[in-house]
């Protein structure tokens, strides 16, 4: 069953079907009882006509009168008979309308005062109900007879009236089941509309008619329309980075291919060519590393767990500790355990790498490495903090170096790339700033703010120092 | 010193094998993971360039598995892409340095005289004993501030004693490290390259910075200075 539609209108078809049918036989089964309990009211109050009108005659037998006070006993195949029997099972008296026939055989009723009531059929497949009761008939003074009075009526009137009832019944119940039936389809096309309108919307975006899922929705949807539209967003966000890195990359690698050709046509000195060429190799190389460093970045994920900050920190200083062993710097890091990144692993690492690299390249003896949740005009931010206590970054310098792949001192390797990858990233994907300032350890601290949107973040209060 | 390199770009690995060569390693090459890894559990070696981005084992399997098995020189890994996951994911498998290619060859000379020197317990560039001072950077070696002129063949040998200075070298130790495969293997070779050595080192017989011990091998018996 591949469709909520379908699932829904089954179960609550089945549920339907099987609560009116259930009501249908208590109904029909109350009906027949309570019409079963009116014939044997009856019955019975013919016996006790019956009984009233007994007497007995000259020699002490019972008799009764030939005109009785109910017609149809008098009228033969009237569909109401009568006989009475003595103890010993003789047929004292039958009633006229039972003329060529016998009730059948009701064998128990011995006892006085006692009473039967059974559907029975006659000798000729006649369906009846029949009555039976036992009566204690004083025939002389200290001296009585058993007698056992039968009263039986056919049960074709009985049948009539149950067969009615029940077309009556079921075809009310037919006709609600039909009714609610299309109420609910009605109901189910109604609730689920939400569900496809998401699916023409979806086609619609597949086709370019749309960019994005409306936000029209229902409670229980939004949380899923909401991190579509993220998604969408997202994908656009790289299809656009990438589009800018490769514009950037182009770009960037013209010029210095524009120099190495010019001096290609024109240098005819070896070692003029030689140092021109170097020198654009060299440049082009930077452009790459950096343009690379950048498309690397895989950017903020929408659906993503909250990742622990400190385990990643501790990776990038042991790291660290191994590439600077022969300095062996002493590296810290004040992270609290609950502190999260939302976003994806390796654009922490490049970031907390970058800069740590950093810090480590310009430290005298130590770096510190800090992390804190904090919030921003009401939406939840990530400051990750790097310092060192190495010469600092001159306040002319730092507009420098956070300019594209502009190296600040060009022995040490890799030095403005790396801030400039990390300014790229914090700004671009986390929305973010960095900032250059000056630490309490008196060399560079590097502070960087990553913004996450409100619904990104579910954790609890963070630990860690306010800014 | 005996290094392996491990690189699957041949005209790299060729182009670094021959600078190496010239700088007086000798050097053992690999272009790809399964020879490499087999290399490095065979040989004697003092450092390795691996190569993360391999065909067939990964760099980090490789390190991995030398590590596992219990070799311990130093690794320095190349890396093409300059990601911080994977320089973290190669120095975590055991590497202790990375180099993000392309590369300057000058460099990946420093890094490695760097990891080699960290493994002898050197600290500084010039390893100083007693008068004599070495500077691994230079390639120069001072008597009491007096440059010694040595051939390539003799810096090799003395930058080996003085690096393990305190240990006990035997001669098969120092042909595994100092000689190419193909070189000839003569162990009167190095005898004669000690006495040499002695010579230029100890003209007054009063040092005596080598010392030998009966069929053990040599010993560099100067204290070892600051660093």
């Amino acid at each position: 069953m591949h469709s909520l539609n379908g699932r829904l209108l089954i179960a609550a078809s089945v549920v339907l079907a099987a609560f009116l049918g259930l009501t249908g036989l208590s109904l029909d089964r109350a009906f027949r009882d309570s019409a079963q309990a009116a014939v044997q009211d009856r019955l019975q109050a013919q016996v006790y006509m019956l009984l009233g009108a007994a007497n007995l005659d000259a020699f002490n037998r019972l008799t009764l009168p030939q005109a009785l006070p109910e017609a149809r006993f008098s009228t033969p195949d009237s569909g109401l008979y009568a006989d009475v029997m003595d103890s010993q099972g003789a047929l004292v008296w039958h009633s006229p309308s039972l003329l060529g026939r016998a009730l059948p055989f009701f064998p128990a009723v011995r006892n006085p005062g006692d009473m039967q009531f059974a559907p029975l059929d006659a000798a000729d497949q006649t369906p009846l109900f029949v009555l039976a009761f036992t009566v204690s008939w004083e025939i002389a003074r200290n001296q009585y007879q058993l007698y056992t009075f039968r009263v039986a009526e056919t049960r074709q009137d009985f049948n009539d009236q149950v067969w009615s009832f029940r077309r009556g019944l079921w075809g009310w119940l037919l006709a609600s089941t039909a009714v609610l039936l299309a109420v609910q389809g009605l109901i189910l096309r109604w609730s689920l509309k939400p569900l496809r309108q998401v699916t023409a919307e979806i086609k619609a975006i597949e086709t370019g008619q749309r960019a994005e899922l409306s936000g029209d929705y229902p409670e229980e949807l939004q949380p899923l329309t909401a991190n579509l539209n993220a998604l969408l967003r997202q994908g656009r966000a790289h299809l656009e980075r990438y589009r800018n890195a490769l514009g950037d990359l182009a770009h960037s690698l013209k010029t210095p291919l524009a120099v190495a050709r010019g001096a290609l046509e024109t240098d005819a000195d070896p070692g003029d060519l030689r140092r021109t060429l170097s020198e654009q190799v060299a440049r082009m190389n930077r452009t790459v590393d950096y343009q690379l460093q950048r498309a690397a970045a895989s950017g903020r994920i929408a659906l993503s767990a909250p990742l622990p900050v400190a385990p990643l920190a501790r990776k990038i200083l042991d790291s660290l500790a191994k590439v600077y062993a022969e300095r062996a710097p002493r590296l810290r890091a004040e992270i609290a355990a609950t502190t999260v990144f939302h976003g994806d692993e390796g654009d922490l690492l490049e970031i907390l790498g970058n800069l740590a690299d950093n810090a480590c390249k310009w430290c005298q003896r130590q770096v510190v490495v800090r992390a804190w949740p904090a919030t921003h005009q009401g939406r939840a931010e990530l400051v990750l903090e790097v310092e060192d206590d190495g010469p600092g970054i001159p306040a002319d310098q730092a507009p420098l170096l956070l300019h594209r792949g502009q190296r600040a001192d060009p022995t040490v390797a890799g030095h403005g790339i790396g801030l400039a990858v990390v300014r790229d990233l914090v700004e671009e994907v986390y929305y973010g700033r960095l900032e250059i300032g000056r630490g309490e350890l008196g060399g560079a601290r590097v502070r960087v703010r990553l913004r996450f949107q409100a619904n990104d973040v579910g954790g609890g209060p963070g630990a860690g120092p306010d800014p | 010193m005996r290094i392996l390199m491990i690189e699957d770009e041949t005209a790299l690995l060729e182009r670094v094998t021959q600078q190496l060569r010239e700088q007086g390693y000798a050097v053992d090459s690999a272009a790809d993971g399964r020879t490499g890894l087999y290399l490095g559990q065979e040989y004697p070696l003092d450092a390795a360039v691996v190569d993360l981005g391999l065909p067939d084992l990964s760099g980090i399997e490789v390190i991995r598995r030398w590590r596992a098995a219990g070799r311990k020189f130093p690794i320095l890994i190349l890396t093409a892409r300059g990601r911080w996951q994977d320089k973290v994911e190669g120095l975590e498998a055991g590497a202790d340095d990375y180099l993000v290619k392309p590369f300057y060859t000058e460099e990946l000379l420093a890094r490695l005289r760097a990891l080699i020197r960290r493994t002898g317990g050197w600290t500084q560039a010039v390893l100083q004993c007693g008068p004599i001072a070495l500077d691994t950077g230079a390639q120069q070696v001072t008597l009491a501030g007096q440059r010694v002129e040595l051939t390539a063949y003799e810096y090799k040998l003395l930058e080996y004693l003085i690096l393990h200075a305190g240990t006990v070298i035997s001669k098969t130790e120092l042909t595994e490290h100092l000689y190419q495969e193909d070189e000839d293997r003569d162990s009167n070779v190095l005898e004669v390259l000690v006495g040499r050595l002695r010579r230029k080192l100890d003209p007054d017989r009063t040092l005596n910075p080598i010392e030998t011990l009966r069929g053990r091998g040599y010993r560099f018996q100067l204290e070892r200075s600051a660093g």
